[in-house]
């Protein structure tokens, strides 16, 4: 009987990834030290102000996640934000209702990350170029349409959407937790999103085994690019004005948080959900940790990257481990 | 055996202009075993792809059960119960066994969310019908290469799929996992199942299949029972020749020693080497995987370290730190691992030709010479015979044999004094061998000392005039093979005389 529940421990640990084991102890290691350092790390509320600074970056590291898994990148989402901030509102200065500028700018983010996906799928295009590209005419339109200027006067009512509680938790935290929690169900158990691992390891077998490889590209980068409007519109909200300078720089920590979380940049086909999360968790916290902290910001990059750097050296240094089943 | 299940009748195709299959016309009965056996190009991947609905025919029809039908791609394949169990693996790693067996086809809710237990369930029930005892909910990462090949048979059957094509399975397996793959291909045919099995490997096409066709250049040479028929005569079908010619003549002339290697030793990998090799002849190292061949001929080359010893290149010693060091000395090393080792794939064969000796293709300040370089690749490209005759095609789009030309007029092309082959033949087809054997015998009638590292005891006694055998990093005896009359059971008893001692 002893030795079936050790199997089962090793199993599900083995299955669990011993990245994300590690993941997960570092993740207890910073938080009881931030804890011993202050008291009040380990508060509710600030709790609230971890997960709200990085919230907008962990709603894009949902779509990311299957993007890289299916073996693509798409760097395009920093700039599909603030373009989409501008967007919506635009539209809402101008008068259109909230519910019809939001279906409309999500729409349009969609259509951009079809256009990513099409232009891998038609031209044969690699998605860093791509997306690159998209990027920066995406940004560079963001600020010709809004000359550089805030578009502000936005509706009480949409900025709620930003700006209000449910249950005591800021609206945006709620919509990061149940969409993680939804697609990372999916990603775990659907037919259709399971997909991607196949994919991503092997796109010709998967090809020759019958899926829809073309169809799925035009599905993650869509995705994509929706969560990163969906960003957007949150962003105007927070904020109550949008600026072309939202997001600057943000799909490089974005990436760097599905890094983190043991999904492969090398060969597409590894990675899951839970390890984004844990690769959110720990940049949101090492961001709290040194304001908290007081040691200068400016070496958060600096942390970032060597956490960065081990993490990726402990994925590829545990890939071929395992513990023993016998 | 009874009826036809499947006839292929007068199949053309060529890839850009060059025709890969001639009037290919083959019956295939329901329950065999076949085999579809010949060189490398030879055709019989593309004819497999074109029955599985990967490529499509130029020409001819294919009838299943007497009916024609058209298959068009994969999918239609599959659905005729056509399924191809690939030489390279294409399980998703980091997913579930069972999933990989129902790849897409899992069984699901409304929802379309997996049901697990069903989808175990039903993976069970196919490794049932193989014999296999596993945890289907294992990852395919988690278990060994030999069973992700059954679990791609699994797969087929999975499909229900009545004609199972098996490209070249046994070539990443073990002994006992060959043995095993036998056994269930056995299940297969009680169970009606058509397995069509492309091998080149003889002695195993000999001990699975029920009857053999052999293609030869894109065109059917014939098919035969194995009953009936012979490995001499599957060898004659498959180059044209018989086995007596397979092998070049033994050296005329042996001249002075050109390199002498004097007690090299690395502990624990070998110890107390000794041995010299003279103009004009072609040293064998024989001995089992693992003995110490490769790490010692590697030491010399500069490309491992060596505890002591000397090397003396012509009657002078000379100090080997480095391949540099070996290819500017002379030396030069035919790697065992072309992929990973030994070619740049993804670069064009002239430059490929050239990587080792662009110092001799410079002109002023240190500039390429690229009219030289096209001169050196040309000429090498015609002495190897590589095909086809173009040298700005990247390397992996050629085929093996051509591939191991390519390496070899690498090393040729630096002008070695001494040229060390590793494994040179390996995964190579007959035809290519030949020539790669004849060649090297040529380059030691011109006066170059040649060292030839092989774990085919056939290819050792055929092609070296002397032979060194190795057990356990030692030399446990040389052979004089001028006669050929060296045997394999003479290298096996040498060979593994240290383990007897050992007990």
């Amino acid at each position: 009987m002893d030795n079936k529940i050790s199997y089962q421990v090793k199993r599900t640990m083995n299955r669990l990834g011993l990245h994300s084991s590690a993941m997960i102890m570092m993740l207890l290691m910073l938080i009881v030290g931030m804890t011993i350092r202050s008291p009040y790390f380990l508060t509710v509320g600030n709790f609230e102000v971890i997960m709200s600074s990085f919230v907008l970056e962990a709603i894009m590291a949902i779509g990311l996640t299957f993007v890289i898994i299916s073996g693509g990148i798409d760097l395009s989402v920093s700039a599909v934000l603030p373009m989409s901030a501008i967007l919506v509102a635009m539209l809402l200065t101008a008068g259109v209702p909230i519910a019809i500028s939001i279906i409309i700018v999500l729409l349009f983010s969609i259509l951009i990350g079809f256009f990513n996906a099409g232009l891998k799928i038609v031209l044969n295009v690699h998605p860093f170029i791509a997306t690159l590209a998209m990027q920066l005419t995406l940004r560079g339109l963001a600020l010709v349409i809004s000359k550089g200027e805030n578009v502000s006067g936005l509706p009480k009512a949409f900025t709620q959407l930003g700006q209000g509680y449910f249950l005591g938790i800021l609206i945006p935290i709620w919509i990061f937790f149940i969409l993680i929690v939804v697609f990372g169900y999916l990603l775990k158990h659907h037919k259709f999103f399971q997909q991607v691992y196949f994919i991503g390891w092997d796109p010709d077998a998967a090809r020759v085994s019958g899926m829809k490889v073309n169809f799925f590209t035009l599905f993650v980068f869509g995705f994509s690019s929706l969560l990163a409007g969906l960003a957007g519109i949150l962003a105007a909200a927070q904020y109550g004005a949008a600026h072309n300078s939202f997001a600057l720089g943000a799909e490089l920590k974005v990436i760097t948080a599905v890094a983190i979380g043991g999904t492969s940049m090398v060969r597409g086909g590894t990675g899951t959900m839970f390890g984004t999360f844990l690769g959110i968790m720990f940049m949101a916290i090492l961001n709290n940790a040194f304001m908290m902290s007081g040691i200068s910001t400016y070496w958060q990059d600096v942390v970032t990257g060597v956490m960065l750097l081990l993490a990726i050296l402990l994925a590829e240094t545990l890939k071929s481990k395992k513990l023993k089943l016998s | 055996m009874g009826k036809k299940i499947l006839e292929v009748q007068h199949i053309d195709k060529s890839f850009s202009g060059n025709k890969v299959l001639k009037d290919v016309s083959m019956d295939i009965m329901e329950g065999e075993v076949h085999t579809i056996i010949g060189e490398n190009g030879a055709g019989k991947s593309t004819l497999m792809k074109i029955i599985g609905g990967i490529y499509s025919k130029d020409n001819g029809t294919i009838l299943l059960d007497g009916q024609e039908s058209t298959i068009n791609t994969p999918a239609d394949a599959m659905a005729k119960g056509i399924s191809i169990v690939h030489q390279e693996l294409s399980l998703a790693e980091n997913i579930s066994i069972a999933q990989n067996i129902f790849c897409h086809r899992e069984p699901a809710n409304a929802l379309g969310l997996i049901k697990w237990k069903e989808l175990n369930k039903q993976a069970r029930a196919v490794f049932d019908r193989i014999g296999l005892d596993i945890d289907p909910s294992l990852l395919a990462r988690d278990v060994s290469v030999a069973t992700q090949q059954l679990v791609e048979i699994a797969k087929a059957l999975s499909l229900n799929a009545r004609i199972i094509i098996m490209d070249e399975p046994t070539s990443s397996l073990s002994e006992n996992e060959v043995t095993y793959l036998y056994s269930i291909i056995d299940l297969l045919r009680k169970q009606n199942v058509t397995v069509i099995f492309i091998s080149h490997k003889l002695q195993e096409v000999f001990k699975v299949s029920d009857r053999i066709s052999v293609l030869r250049d894109g065109e059917l040479v014939g098919t035969v029972d194995k009953e009936s028929s012979s490995m001499e005569e599957i060898i004659h079908m498959m180059v044209g020749r018989h086995m007596d010619d397979l092998y070049p003549q033994k050296t005329k002339h042996v001249g002075e020693v050109i390199l002498e290697a004097k007690n090299l030793s690395r502990a624990p990998v070998f110890k107390d080497i000794s041995f010299s090799l003279h103009r004009g002849e072609i040293l064998g190292f024989a001995g089992l995987v693992g003995a110490g061949r490769s790490e010692i001929l590697r030491a010399v080359f500069g490309a491992d370290p060596m505890d002591s010893g000397e090397i003396l290149l012509v009657g002078k010693k000379v100090v080997i730190k480095s391949p540099k060091d070996a290819i500017d000395q002379g030396i030069g090393y035919v790697t065992e691992d072309r992929k990973q080792l030994g070619l740049f794939q993804s670069m064009s064969s002239r430059w490929n030709i050239v990587s080792s000796s662009l110092e001799h293709h410079r002109k002023h300040f240190g500039l390429i010479d690229r009219q030289k370089i096209g001169e050196s690749s040309q000429t090498y490209f015609n002495l190897m015979d590589i095909r086809p005759k173009d040298d700005s095609k990247n390397v992996i789009n050629l085929s093996g044999g051509n591939q191991q030309k390519v390496l070899m007029a690498k090393w040729l092309c630096a002008k070695p004094k001494v040229l060390i082959v590793d494994e040179p033949t390996r995964g190579v087809d007959i035809g290519a061998k030949s020539h790669i054997h004849n060649y090297l015998r040529k380059l030691v009638d011109e006066g170059i000392g040649v060292i030839v590292i092989s774990s085919e005891q056939p290819e050792i006694i055929g092609l070296c005039d002397r032979i060194l055998v190795i057990a356990e990093g030692e030399i446990t005896k040389e052979l004089d093979n001028r006669q050929n009359q060296v045997t394999q059971e003479q290298i096996m008893k040498h060979a593994v005389i240290k383990e007897q001692l050992h007990g």
